[in-house]
């Protein structure tokens, strides 16, 4: 099937983009395309307008300030992944960019894509929850900062108006050294979609107690999953094998998962236990060893 | 090892040792398609071409209601809207293409358009032609189309019961098959040991990366010429047919096809473009959509398979009884045949006296079953050497001792009483493949590794009785280059360039200065079809014959051109020069006039050749082995020409706790009697042992009460390049085929063994197997879960 | 449908060193502008970004150009596999291709040669790991990637002797023994 017909805005600033968000009905953001068109294609999606982001370049890249890092929204996934403050400063998320798609779609697909899209199996939000990212929407209106934790509604819908657009991911940088795990686990080696996902940071003290714990999981529920539960699980004790087994356990019994071609329910509950698990595990590896 | 098998025939010329084949040169076609030079169906445009459109059926099972076209016909820029109202006649003959002139099946025969009902998810209703891609679409759109949906059969055994609806016909078996061999009930009882188990496999999707796609025009002379990606360009007869047009009316120029494994063997868009060319004289467009592809064409058979084996303590196999079951979907197409394959293969490469086969497959309102890579071997494999092994776990016997109890030898007969003529590898395949895996890697915790292997034999060559023939035609030219024309389709395996290497050597020329015409229905002599791994086989023959006709022309003037007997001459290097023959006093010459190795060059024979009326061109038709079938009670009788015999080893790891399984290793070995170029066999080896491996592990088309639930390339995952590790290659050469220079095929046999070989492997690694493919995570994790308290026994390997 | 009341715009697009400007309207996608100028070595295999058949350079990046709309490339650089060379002076890229085997189908090559081409581009001398990962957006059903990855290698291992540099990781590809997969790299042949 050829794309359904469309009209193509093409603003040169971020107000005139905002401005048709505004005024024009059933109008849609399109950056890297990568998903959009493939609904699009299917039919799943058929915006009268869309609005190219391409040529708005305050929104991208990578802005390294004192005590956040601020990612543009339509930075890409290769370009993450080879960004030297990302590495640095939110491995977790490089981690995650690593195991996104193909190394040919990352080329083109951009973050703030990814969040706004509401995927609950999207690869972006376990690592964004678990660095207790912002997301900056924009609109004539004005702007507000949403937490990651409050951004995602259910599966592809978000707190995004229609009028709005995911302008920057907005990372706090901490002081204290976190360890971070990111585990994926899909149909195949690249190129899959999450059947489940978990991401972990941890904040360890030098005799292993746990100060601070994140965990996130992803394709599990209706939207990506903070899990207070098993933060809770592990935060104030020391770490140790039985306290992640109880964490993982938790992960399990938070999760509601869905049955599809790819997998059952009680294989994503299962497996996704196991991922929190193995991550915390990775992260916490020197400390338990 | 095995005895050596001494060649049955030498090569049909006493050539000095090989230059050409045996060499791993480029192909011929390699480059071209490196820079993006080659066209492919969908490449090519016509000056005031029409885009063509198919409505498909959206359910099962259904009767056609209401079907009005009169919006869509009246859409500005559509040129033609056709139902089955307007073709009444129209059928697509799902029956072989008629090489042999046998009648077709009665009831096989589809209709080109459904009328009154639809059978499938995809069947396809009207066709639409218009000036643009949109235009045809939206026409599709405003065609009223309304069904109503009736009772299906959405599995083969349903469909067998008293009761079911009727797919078609007057009752949905298919085809079913027969084979009696010694006493199976004395076989089980002399047995000390009975082991029965069920195995399942499921619909697979081919996947080649190019949709199906032609263009179809009406030439000057009123022929119909359609220009389509295509294993079979004697289609022109199927399309003919449904057209109601003499044969010599419809013209079918192949293009180099995107991958075919079978998936292109059944007319695809042909009689679409035809009747839509037809109906408006302007040259017509049609390119599927992947997820049209996926929809609209073939798809492998699922099998249902029991095997009761008996056995004695000695790991000897007394009997076998076994029963398959297969799902043919909603039309015939080529399951006859798939079935016949798998039940002649069912009981693997072994020698059992008694034997009892009972094969049926049945209609179902699924997805049409037909040809794929191995044509019912892979599933006869998957259920043959899983159940090996679990005869071996039984009798506490190493698996390979047990196979070696029970291989097939060359002199030893097949279970319809078939003879093995040629060499019979096995053991000595299983045996370096095993080798080839090296040291085993160590278990961790969560990290079971475990080894498996599966032999196969798997036939190359058609079913006897189609009465096979292949033509070729080999010409030099003036100034010593070569010209193959052959009406052999190149879908991507290397078959034009086997041709052209075969007429190198034998011609004496290197591979660059021979050039191949092919895949034209009107202009290259008919090599049947690229399937069955027969083009090797059968166009190879013919190309040998051929350009051995060339050859003795050009060895005749150059001995008189040398002064020396025809024996004494030789060509090679585009040159004809003199060899002491034995028992001749002739030394090689070393005054000729011109040329690098002292010889005379082949431009100049060939010069004399042509003013002297000697023929320097010759087209060849091969005719394989005909027999006359099976006999229908016990089935016995001969079915191929020849058997490849092979085995493939791997090591796996499967995470016991998400059931993921790696393939750390992987080797397959396979007699290939002689590699004409080792570096095409080797990526068939390789190639096919990965479609296997996603057999295995990851490719299942589903289908839920008809419906396809896997649509387009997200949810029918192939393997991508960093999901198997590449497999060894081992290439034997027993010279022992009946293919050119004792070549045997090898592009369908290297997909057979990877899938039981996993399945071996994750058994080994568990101590619990799997019964059924694909061997998902969820079935894995399973059996991690059942095995956990399981002891497995010590191999040596 | 309703397709008149979209507009088409004229852009630039700049391939293979050719500057071509064409009209079109902007649900054109940069696949079906590309083939429409008759750049038919760009394919299409499935028109959703999971096969890779489609992959072009888009300002030096590889990407499935059925996920990028023709007006986002307009005034970009645009490679397809044809831009590399051609049968008379082929890019030593496509000349590995065919060398080591690595072209069955050869429906999957061109794409394959691009991503293999921005592989090496960035990184001229691989590992196996590297190659794979590289190439992993592009199917090929034919070969089972493992003469694919060899021909990647023997083009780097050829480009870094031309250059002067020796090859220290992964293994050779020419010594004929032990080439990534294990099996022999079949180069240097002709």
């Amino acid at each position: 099937m050829t794309l359904p017909k469309f009209d193509l805005l093409q603003p040169s600033t971020l107000g005139e983009a905002l401005e048709i968000l505004s005024t024009t009905q059933n109008a849609q953001p399109i950056a890297g395309g990568t998903a959009l068109l493939v609904e699009m294609r299917g039919r799943k999606a058929e915006p009268g307008v869309l609005v190219d982001l391409g040529r708005l370049g305050d929104l991208h890249g990578v802005a390294p300030a004192a005590n956040e890092l601020v990612i543009g929204a339509t930075t890409t996934i290769a370009e993450l992944l080879k960004n030297p403050h990302v590495t640095e400063r939110a491995s977790i998320l490089r981690d995650a960019c690593s195991t996104f798609a193909s190394p040919l779609v990352r080329n083109r697909a951009t973050i703030g894509g990814n969040v706004a899209q509401g995927s609950p199996a999207g690869d972006m939000a376990p690592a964004l929850l678990v660095l207790d990212a912002s997301i900056e929407l924009r609109s004539v209106r004005g702007k507000r900062l949403v937490r990651a934790v409050d951004f995602w509604k259910g599966p592809r819908k978000t707190t995004r108006k229609s009028d709005e657009m995911v302008v920057s991911i907005r990372i706090p940088l901490s002081q204290t050294p976190w360890l971070s795990s990111w585990k994926k686990l899909g149909l195949r080696k690249a190129d899959a979609i999450s059947v489940a996902s978990a991401a972990v940071r941890l904040s360890l003290t030098a005799d292993g107690k746990c100060e601070g714990a994140r965990v996130a999981v992803g394709a599990v529920a209706p939207t990506p999953l903070r899990l207070a539960k098993s933060e809770n699980a592990l935060v104030g004790k020391p770490i140790s094998r039985e306290a992640i087994a109880q964490a993982a356990a938790a992960a399990a019994a938070s999760s509601v998962p869905i049955n599809d071609v790819r997998a059952s329910v009680d294989y994503r509950r299962r497996v996704v236990e196991v991922l929190v698990r193995r991550a915390l595990m990775e992260a916490a590896w020197e400390v338990l060893t | 090892m095995t005895d050596p098998v001494t060649p049955k025939t030498l090569p049909p010329h006493h050539l000095p040792p090989l230059k050409q084949i045996g060499k791993p040169l480029r192909r011929v076609d390699a480059l071209g398609k490196a820079v993006g030079a080659t066209q492919y169906a969908a490449d090519f445009t016509m000056p005031g071409m029409l885009h063509a459109k198919v409505l498909r059926s959206p359910i099962a099972s259904g009767k056609i209601v209401r079907l009005d076209v009169a919006r869509a016909r009246a859409l500005s820029g559509v040129a033609c809207v056709l139902t089955g109202a307007d073709l009444p006649d129209a059928k697509l003959g799902t029956d072989m293409p008629g090489q042999s002139g046998r009648a077709a099946r009665t009831g096989s025969d589809a209709p080109v358009l459904a009328t009154d009902v639809v059978r499938f998810h995809g069947e396809p209703i009207a066709l639409v032609a218009a000036e643009t891609l949109e235009i045809a679409e939206a026409a599709l759109q405003l065609i009223d189309l309304q069904l109503e949906p009736t009772p299906g059969v959405f599995c083969p055994e349903q469909g067998l019961m008293p009761g079911a609806p009727n797919v078609f016909g007057t009752d949905n078996a298919v085809a079913s098959y027969k084979i009696r061999k010694g006493d199976v009930e004395k076989g089980m009882a002399q047995a000390d040991l009975v082991i029965e188990n069920t195995f399942f496999v499921p619909f697979v999707e081919h996947a080649y990366l190019e949709p199906e796609a032609g263009v179809a025009w009406v030439d000057e002379q009123g022929t119909i010429t359609i220009r389509v990606c295509t294993q079979v360009i004697e289609h022109f007869r199927t399309v003919a047919k449904a057209l109601g047009v003499p044969q010599n009316k419809v013209r079918v120029m192949g293009t180099m096809v995107g991958g075919g494994f079978g998936g292109k063997e059944d007319v695809t868009v042909e009689i679409f473009l035809a009747l839509l060319a037809r109906a408006t004289r302007r040259p017509v467009k049609l390119v599927y959509t992947r997820e049209e592809s996926f929809l609209a064409t073939s798809k492998r058979h699922p099998f249902k398979i029991t095997h009761k084996t008996g056995v004695k303590r000695t790991g000897r196999i007394t009997a076998a009884e076994i029963t398959m079951l297969a799902d043919s979907g909603a039309y015939p197409y080529l399951t006859p045949y798939v079935l016949l394959y798998a039940t002649g293969m069912a009981a693997g490469p072994y020698k059992i006296d008694n034997v009892k086969i009972d094969s049926v497959a049945a209609a179902t309102n699924q997805p049409f079953t037909s040809a794929f890579r191995g044509f019912g071997g892979p599933q006869a494999a998957f259920a043959y050497e899983s159940q090996m092994d679990e005869v071996a776990k039984a009798l506490l016997m190493d698996p390979l001792e047990l196979r070696r109890v029970n291989y097939l030898k060359t002199g030893d007969t097949t279970v319809t009483g078939q003879a093995i003529r040629s060499a019979a590898w096995s053991e000595e395949c299983a045996t370096r493949a095993l080798a080839a895996l090296g040291e085993k890697t160590p278990d961790t915790p969560d990290r079971k590794v475990g080894r498996g292997f599966a032999s196969y034999f798997q036939s190359y060559g058609r079913i006897m009785w189609f009465h096979d023939t292949s033509r070729a035609w080999v010409g030099m030219e003036l100034d010593g280059t070569v010209i193959v024309r052959c009406g052999v389709p190149d879908i991507g395996a290397g078959q034009s360039n086997s041709l052209c290497q075969i007429a190198a050597e034998v011609l004496g020329v290197p591979l660059e200065r021979v050039s191949i015409y092919s895949t034209d229905s009107a202009l290259t002599p008919l090599a049947g079809t690229s399937t069955a791994t027969r083009q090797l086989y059968m166009s190879g023959n013919a190309v040998l014959q051929a350009a051995g006709v060339v050859r003795a022309s050009l060895v005749k003037k150059a001995a008189e051109m040398l002064g020396v007997s025809p024996e004494d001459v030789d060509l090679a290097d585009g040159e004809a020069s003199v060899v002491r023959s034995p028992g001749s006093g002739a030394a090689r010459a070393s005054s000729s006039p011109s040329g690098l190795g002292g010889g005379m060059p082949l431009a100049d024979v060939a010069a004399r050749c042509a003013s002297s009326g000697l023929p320097l061109a010759h087209l060849a038709q091969f005719n394989a082995p005909f027999t006359e079938g099976l006999d229908p009670e016990t089935g016995r009788g001969d079915i191929w020409p020849d058997f490849t015999f092979g085995a493939q080893a791997v090591e796996v790891a499967v995470d016991t706790e998400t059931g993921e399984v790696e393939i750390l290793k992987s080797a397959a070995c396979h007699d290939v009697g002689r590699a004409i170029n080792p570096a095409a066999a080797r990526g068939q080896i390789a190639g096919g042992s990965h479609q296997g491996l996603g057999y295995a592990l990851m490719e299942e088309y589903v289908v839920k009460d008809g419906m396809t639930q896997t649509p387009s390339l997200s949810e029918y995952l192939i393997p991508t390049a960093v999901d198997f590790p590449s497999t060894e290659a081992i290439l034997l050469e027993s010279g022992t085929g009946v293919g050119p220079f004792g070549a045997k095929g090898i592009g369908e046999p290297s997909l057979t063994p990877a899938a039981p070989a996993v399945a071996n492997a994750i058994a080994d690694a568990l101590g619990v197997r799997i019964f059924s493919l694909p061997l998902t995570r969820e079935k894995v994790l399973a059996a991690a879960d059942a095995g956990k308290n399981v002891v497995k026994p010590d191999r040596h390997w | 449908m309703g397709g008149a009341d979209v507009s088409e715009r004229k852009i630039t697009l700049r391939v293979n060193g050719r500057t071509h400007e064409v009209s079109l309207p902007g649900h054109r996608t940069l696949l079906e502008a590309l083939r429409d100028l008759g750049h038919t070595d760009v394919k299409n295999g499935c028109e959703k970004g999971d096969c890779g058949a489609c992959t072009v350079l888009l300002n030096g990046r590889a990407v499935n150009s059925c996920l990028v709309l023709a007006w986002q490339a307009d005034g970009a650089t645009i490679v397809t596999n044809s831009g590399l060379g051609t049968a008379d002076d082929p890019h030593p890229i496509q000349t590995a291709f065919a060398d080591a085997g690595a072209v069955q189908c050869g429906f999957c090559t061109p794409g394959l040669v691009l991503s293999a081409k921005a592989l090496l581009d960035a990184n001229p001398n691989p590992t196996e790991a590297e190659i794979r990962e590289a190439i992993s957006g592009n199917l090929c059903r034919c070969t089972g990637y493992s003469q694919i990855v060899e021909a990647v290698r023997l083009a780097a291992v050829r480009s870094l002797k031309g250059s002067g540099e020796a090859s220290h990781r992964g293994q050779s590809a020419t010594d004929g023994s032990h080439s990534p997969s294990g099996s022999r790299v079949t180069g240097e042949v002709q």
